[in-house]
């Protein structure tokens, strides 16, 4: 079992299911992420999900995309992101950080590259959104060598052969959409059809030895308590974002408390 | 041009988030179908022809030949298209393969407009409800576009993401599919974007290098000596240049907008100089002008239309292995390029044509006498008329412009009160 999965695994034993937090790294500024980062991972949620910024981040909705765009005034560069995020995975042993990127800058930077500095900071899983396993060998081929895990994403849409396909390829966990769209609220919700969720996980965790995560829309406890038992991993992003540009970090701590604690 | 898989050389391929997925095969598999099928085929050339107008001439320019003193200038006339550009060959193509998918939506971006309001002209008569994304500066840019695809019953979204331009119109049509996908079409405007669009649009494109192959054998009696197209996403270079891909004989030479100067920021060149960099964006690899960290950065033109920060993967791979040669034109060469056509041909140019005739204008005198250059005259250049009298320094123009604000407001004030 990988790392991450192993982790997972563990952790659930004690938590019917894990928080992953969603964090812009350099939103509002690189110290304000890095922050907002610490007293996410000091509150105890289970992961962080950290973006590194890219100027033309086409799955995500409007909050994101504007963090993103604010955070890219700085000049921001990977190197001393994975420093920064080497020393978060230090300090917090007992949750763990996930990285996730458009790939462009990543590409740039070296995907070879990546895994090995990954594995090094213990970031034991990388989401690149906008890479198809279809053009991923050389990338899976690292990441295997550094026992790193690429996360794969499914949604709603995706054909039931690739669906069975990428749930049997995945390790550390699979990244279940929960809906048609972008992350958070968007002019362009209106447009995309209701997924009927249960039978939707359900298919997943019949070809899926990996752990499942659900992303994408989730802002209520309504939404949490609906995966209980039918994932291991609610991902908040856009929710929580929105949270803190409207009230700072203590917004953003009600939220994960209002939505997780028991 | 027939990809390899989505691929030219190391450039294409299909990186798009998971969610478009089953759209994109759905496209894949939809165009691999109409490439071959006869009724769709004559559907196609039906509507160009009575339609958009199709074939379009090729007309000698006997007095620029002169005026240069070197190689026989001709004009392959895209400007003389319905919508007054080239766009319009490849907006019928997709739009009557989204009949025959059978959705009801299109989703387009736009630069200058051009192929926003191509994409609004064919969905208003094939009666498919229409959105266009275009970047808020273009908006303000280019307003006489934004008027009319809205009274052609487009819904127009500003764009106030990033640079406001032509690549923030693009994600945000992305983006929009992502939820649409199930009812809607991305009717993509050039040779770019995941697999299989590029290949798609040069295919509907091609139908411009076919037509002069046929004409300049008729009118010559063999295939010009060399082809000149502006660069921008790539897609009237590719219609030129794609039929003629197997003739060793006929030079290609691509166009991109040198803008204000060679600084990042300044122009749009992305295959010269070593400005642009392979990158993965949008959907596609291909050369970006993007910064060392790989973010995209703000490219600049006079004309809107080749103001973007990537190009297509098959211009880029055939500039790479040295089939097409690439070039640049200024701005202001641009404007001189546009005013010798005005004054010589009786033409009005569009301003990204113009960058083909500035490229093809630097050469003529040198090219021997007996060679012929075909210039791809892409769109006519009406709606230029702010940005082109501005660059004149035109003194009677602000005076009209006011003079028409003043009576337009009374227009409404009157309107009011009655």
């Amino acid at each position: 079992m990988s790392q991450l999965a192993n982790y997972i695994a563990q952790k659930r034993q004690q938590k019917p299911i894990l928080s992953m937090t969603h964090v812009v790294y350099g939103y509002p500024t690189v110290q304000e992420s890095l922050s907002w980062m610490t007293r996410l991972l000091e509150e105890g949620v289970d992961f962080i999900e950290v973006q590194f910024p890219f100027s033309d981040p086409v799955a995500d909705g409007p909050s994101i995309v504007e963090a993103c765009h604010v955070a890219l005034e700085q000049d921001l560069d990977v190197d001393s992101f994975l420093n920064d995020m080497g020393k978060l995975s230090r300090d917090f042993p007992d949750s763990r950080i996930v990285l996730m990127s458009y790939l462009n800058p990543m590409y740039r930077y070296g995907l070879q590259k990546l895994a090995k500095r990954a594995a090094e900071i213990n970031i034991l899983g990388l989401i690149l959104p906008d890479l198809p396993i279809e053009a991923s060998a050389n990338y899976i081929a690292a990441c295997k060598e550094n026992q790193v895990d690429p996360i794969w994403l499914v949604t709603p849409v995706t054909p039931k052969a690739r669906l069975e396909m990428l749930a049997s390829q995945a390790s550390g966990f699979l990244y279940c959409v929960a809906r048609s769209g972008v992350t958070g609220h968007s002019s362009h919700e209106a447009k995309s059809k209701q997924t009927a969720m249960d039978e939707y996980l359900a298919h997943i965790k019949a070809h899926a030895s990996a752990p499942m995560g659900v992303g994408f829309g989730l802002r209520e406890r309504s939404h949490i308590e609906a995966l209980l038992g039918k994932a291991d991993i609610a991902i908040l992003g856009s929710a929580l974002l929105d949270a803190y540009n409207q009230g700072g970090q203590e917004a953003g701590i009600k939220l994960i408390k209002d939505l997780f604690q028991n | 041009m027939q990809s390899n898989n989505g691929f030219y050389g190391e450039f294409g391929g299909s990186y798009i988030p998971e969610i478009l997925y089953a759209s994109q095969q759905q496209i894949l598999h939809a165009f691999e179908e109409i490439k071959t099928d006869p009724e769709f085929i004559a559907e196609l050339k039906e509507t160009w022809q009575n339609y958009s107008g199709r074939p379009t001439p090729l007309t000698f320019c006997k007095n620029l030949t002169e005026h240069f003193g070197g190689a026989q200038i001709y004009l392959k006339r895209e400007d003389l298209n319905q919508s007054g550009a080239h766009k319009m060959n490849n907006v019928i193509g997709q739009a009557l393969l989204v009949k025959r998918m059978g959705k009801k939506r299109v989703i387009a971006e736009t630069g200058a407009g051009q192929h926003g309001v191509a994409t609004a002209l064919i969905a208003a008569r094939l009666g498919l409800e229409c959105t266009i994304y275009m970047g808020a500066k273009d908006v303000k840019r280019q307003y006489p576009n934004v008027f009319w695809m809205k009274q052609l019953g487009a819904t127009v979204v500003p764009v106030a993401e990033g640079s406001q331009t032509l690549r923030d119109a693009l994600d945000e049509a992305l983006r929009d599919w992502s939820s649409s996908h199930e009812d809607s079409h991305y009717l993509i405007g050039t040779t770019c974007g995941c697999a299989p669009f590029p290949e798609m649009v040069a295919f509907f494109q091609s139908v411009i290098g076919e037509e002069v192959k046929e004409q300049s054998k008729a009118q010559f009696g063999q295939y010009p000596d060399r082809l000149y197209a502006c660069v921008g996403g790539g897609s009237n270079a590719c219609g030129l240049f794609l039929p003629f891909l197997e003739e060793e004989n006929v030079e290609m030479i691509g166009v991109e907008a040198g803008g204000k100067g060679l600084e990042l920021g300044q122009h749009s060149i992305r295959l010269s100089n070593g400005l642009g960099e392979k990158g993965i964006a949008q959907g596609f690899a291909t050369m970006f002008l993007q910064d060392k960290s790989g973010q995209l950065q703000d490219t600049h033109s006079i004309a809107a239309g080749l103001d973007y920060v990537g190009v297509s993967p098959i211009i880029a791979h055939l500039a790479q292995i040295g089939r097409i040669q690439m070039t640049y034109a200024m701005d202001d060469e641009v404007i001189d390029a546009c005013s010798l056509l005005l004054k010589k041909e009786g033409i009005i140019p569009a301003l990204e044509s113009s960058h083909a005739l500035a490229g093809a204008f630097k050469d003529a005198a040198n090219l021997p006498k007996e060679s012929r250059i075909v210039i791809n005259l892409s769109g006519r250049g009406d709606k230029d008329i702010f940005n082109v009298a501005k660059a004149m320094n035109d003194q009677t123009f602000p005076e009209f412009l006011e003079d028409y604000l003043a009576d337009y407001k009374e227009h409404l004030n009157n309107d009011e009160e009655a």
